[in-house]
């Protein structure tokens, strides 16, 4: 009895979670273009230090991004991924101008999909070379 | 005592100085092609190289018609009349102002040292550099004409680089000889005014 | 809200459709090509205990793959050289850098396509042993454990042993519901880390080309032409076109209309670009004699990964002061030492070599005698300027020092990675790592070991540069020319003759004094006649 009850959910909770979690969880690829090309091509020595996934474990990122702070508060981390801030570096920045009408929201969920992935725990930790 | 006769027509003496002026730059270019030393930077001179290429025989199609409908082309036949005479004169007697042999005429504006040079410019250099030339600027079609199976670029530009150490040897001494008329300057200034002065 | 959704389960129904239809749009979105979303297939919707498993579950549907798979040299690690009659492919060659996949099966397999080939017993006819997931993942997360025999890891474990590293276990279901078409990513799983490493053997491909940009690949420039490995070596029915084993040297068929059954590489430059590619006619016919990657490539490791140019193995078996394995490192961090393997020379940004190339590459496979005095070619690059085949192409040199035997002059195939008493990477003796290795092979071993240099080419045809970065005129036609020495090739500007040279210039001097002198003395002579 205490088994059947719980099955049914379980069920159908699986089946709506699947593709939603395939949605939810975003496309690492363009992520990884997006992080590579406007967060890393900022973030040098001198800019704040270079940054790479696997500074931080998948709790941290998951942690970092959620604060939405940027420069110890300074600012908002969501901003770096707005259509305003890729409008505004879109003439220099090719991966900026390529994700130009990319929607915000996803486009966080990409890169967090990157993030998480190559994080220092991660499924497959990602330095930058 | 000196008169001035009139030697060199308009036509003449525009086509002199801009073969001059080419010859010179396709030297120039030329040696760069060749690797000699860098000046334009090789694509540049190969392009300029091209160009005044292409300028100069432009230039010989209007000299040749010249020629042949002025019968000025006879200016150029050779003759031994004289030459050990002249050959005298430059070993010799420029040194102790001796008479020049030779005296210009409208009919007869080369003495036979430079008759037999000019000759021997346009009857071997000059084929020689026009053919190996065209064959270097055509080497994108040879395949395509089938010609590649005949010429090797190697020997072409062999040639083309022997025709082009004469045609340098011929300038150094063509130059100096300009000085060598009735005064120093009285060749150079028939070139440009188209008169010359002589004895 | 013209429907009143009442009762709590029916809000929750409207809810979980609307929930599923939009995520299955934005699937069909992302995925763009797909017709089919693998999430849904009840056949993927278990899970799996193994590699194997998931192999069972694809073939349910794609029935004709495995078989498919099967016949290409992913799967057979064999390849006839039909020019050479040599028998080529990882399981038979022989290379400078780990040397031989014979006898080191578990650990050279991880980049099988397919699961369990640990030793000579692997039954290559098996369906369920082809890897579906190794080249069609899309999560990024599946991997397969070296000394496995290419095994996905199931459970969490240290690797390497001992080095405080914890692999993952990879989610099998997961994965097979997220199968897709090959992506840099998976071909380059692979690809990118021939040689046991990043980027080591090829020089020209390695995990920078995962996503890279513009300046390390036009084509495959992640925010511009975005190319995968596929939109060139366009595969039909598994088989993957533009294997290095017979490559195609010179394509003068021009363009290719995609997708055409035309039996010719569609990887080769010409299959898009045509042989007339330049607005140039003079650029053009450079083509007869020059690979387009001679010019395009002009430096390759350029995505700061480094590839090895060296390797020499004599020097292996040192021990640090602390008695465990030497390593050492460069100020880069790139292992420039192991004990394990010897010293290395690893470089970026490499000027290539250049070699005239007609397609037909010949090995020095075991058994075939070798002179030890010169340094043994492992591999030879044929052809010449007048064979009308070959074109000049760029190529990396891996120069190596390996051990051979003395005695019977051929190279031998060592043992050297696994957990046994022979293994040279445990035990560090040579002896009984090529006894190990040769006996594996079924060919004779004196039991001395001695070593010898070897070359190895490797043809450059990847990253591919923008076009304002390709070679201009003067890297070939100036005094430092890169294509200096070749044969059958005339070069303005550098190949002028030196005897013809000294004589022309000797002739322009000659004139040049002799005028000089002429009016020096008629200088002279006037002024003395004015004196008079």
């Amino acid at each position: 009895m205490k088994l059947r009850s719980a099955l049914l959910p379980t069920l159908i909770l699986g089946l709506l979670a699947t593709p939603f979690a395939a949605q939810a969880e975003g496309d690492w690829k363009k992520g990884r273009v997006y992080f590579r090309m406007v967060c890393t091509a900022c973030h040098t020595e001198k800019a704040g230090g270079a940054i790479a996934p696997t500074t931080k474990t998948m709790a941290e990122w998951k942690a970092y991004i959620a604060a939405d702070k940027h420069a110890k508060g300074k600012d908002s981390l969501k901003y770096y991924v707005s259509k305003k801030y890729r409008e505004s570096i879109k003439a220099t920045n090719k991966a900026a101008a390529k994700f130009i009408d990319d929607d915000e929201a996803a486009l966080l969920e990409d890169i967090t999909a990157f993030m998480i992935k190559g994080a220092k725990d991660g499924d497959s930790p990602a330095k930058c070379n | 005592m000196s008169e001035k006769i009139y030697v060199f027509k308009v036509f003449e003496r525009i086509w002199h100085w801009s073969q001059a002026g080419l010859i010179i730059f396709l030297l120039i270019t030329g040696f760069e092609v060749h690797g000699s030393y860098t000046l334009f930077g090789f694509q540049q001179a190969v392009d300029l190289h091209t160009i005044a290429a292409w300028s100069l025989v432009g230039l010989w199609v209007f000299a040749i018609f010249w020629h042949f409908t002025t019968g000025e082309w006879k200016q150029y036949l050779p003759t031994f009349q004289k030459v050990d005479a002249m050959i005298k004169y430059y070993a010799f007697g420029i040194f102790t102002n001796a008479p020049h042999p030779f005296k210009a005429t409208t009919l007869k504006k080369h003495n036979p040292l430079q008759r037999l040079a000019y000759l021997g410019v346009m009857l071997f250099i000059g084929p020689l550099i026009w053919f190996t030339g065209w064959f270097y600027i055509f080497y994108d079609k040879w395949t395509e004409w089938g010609w590649d199976q005949y010429l090797s670029l190697e020997w072409v530009a062999f040639f083309h680089t022997v025709a082009a150490f004469l045609m340098l040897a011929f300038l150094i001494v063509h130059v100096y000889l300009t000085t060598a008329g009735h005064t120093p300057t009285s060749h150079i200034k028939a070139m440009i005014t188209g008169w010359e002065e002589v004895e | 809200m013209a429907v009143q959704l009442t009762s709590g389960y029916a809000r929750l129904l409207f809810a979980a459709v609307m929930t599923l239809t939009m995520a299955i749009l934005s699937a069909q979105a992302q995925a763009g090509a797909s017709t089919a979303d693998h999430t849904t297939f009840k056949e993927l919707q278990q899970p799996f205990e193994s590699g194997p498993a998931v192999t069972q579950a694809c073939l349910k549907c794609h029935t004709e793959a495995a078989h498919q798979v099967m016949k290409t040299p992913h799967w057979t690690w064999e390849f006839l050289n039909p020019a050479t009659q040599q028998k080529l492919g990882k399981q038979h060659v022989l290379n400078n850098f780990c040397i031989s996949v014979e006898s080191n099966y578990a650990f050279c397999t991880t980049c099988h396509a397919g699961y369990g080939w640990k030793d000579h017993s692997f039954d290559f006819t098996k369906q369920e042993n082809v890897d579906c997931l190794v080249c069609h993942d899309t999560t990024g997360k599946y991997r397969k454990q070296p000394g496995t025999g290419g095994l996905p890891p199931l459970k969490a474990i240290e690797w390497p042993p001992g080095s405080g590293k914890i692999v993952r276990p990879v989610d099998l279901q997961k994965v097979a519901q997220n199968v897709g078409k090959t992506s840099r990513d998976t071909c380059g799983a692979c690809h990118f880390f021939g040689g046991g490493g990043d980027g080591v053997k090829h020089g020209d491909m390695d995990s920078s080309l995962a996503a890279p940009e513009a300046n390390i690949d036009i084509h495959m420039d992640a925010t511009g032409l975005d190319f995968i490995c596929s939109s060139c070596h366009q595969a039909s029915g598994h088989r993957v076109p533009g294997s290095r084993y017979a490559p195609t040297a010179r394509d003068d068929k021009g363009k290719l209309m995609r997708g055409k059954e035309s039996g010719r590489n569609p990887a080769t430059c010409q299959s898009c670009h045509g042989t007339d590619p330049h607005k140039s006619t003079r650029l053009n016919s450079h083509a007869d004699k020059i690979a387009c990657q001679t010019c395009h490539i002009p430096k390759y490791a350029r995505g700061g990964v480094p590839t090895k140019m060296g390797w020499d193995w004599s020097t292996a078996g040192q021990k640090g002061p602390d008695g465990k394995p030497l390593i050492k490192k460069d100020a880069k961090g790139h292992v420039i030492y192991d004990a394990k393997k010897g010293d290395f020379i690893v470089a970026e940004n490499v000027v290539p070599e250049y070699k005239w190339f007609n397609g037909t590459v010949s090995y020095t496979l075991l058994g075939a005698k070798i002179d030890n005095s010169k340094v043994v070619p492992i591999n030879a690059f044929e052809g010449g300027p007048d064979d009308g085949k070959s074109l000049i192409w760029p190529v990396k040199v891996m120069r190596g020092k390996q051990p051979y035997d003395p005695v019977n002059k051929t190279l031998v195939k060592p043992h050297t990675a696994g957990d046994d008493s022979t293994a040279y990477w445990k035990n560090f003796g040579w002896e009984k790592a090529i006894a190990a290795g040769m006996a594996e092979t079924g060919l004779p071993f004196s039991g001395k070991v001695d070593f010898v240099e070897t070359e190895m080419a490797w043809p450059i045809t990847h990253m591919v540069a923008a076009k304002d970065e390709s070679l201009g005129c003067v890297d070939c036609h100036g005094a430092n020319s890169r294509l200096a020495g070749l044969p059958g090739i005339y070069m303005p500007g550098h190949s002028a003759s030196r005897l013809l040279d000294t004589a022309g210039w000797g002739l322009a001097a000659l004139c040049l004094v002799g005028v000089i002198g002429h009016g020096g003395i008629r200088i002279l002579a006037a002024r003395k006649g004015s004196e008079k």
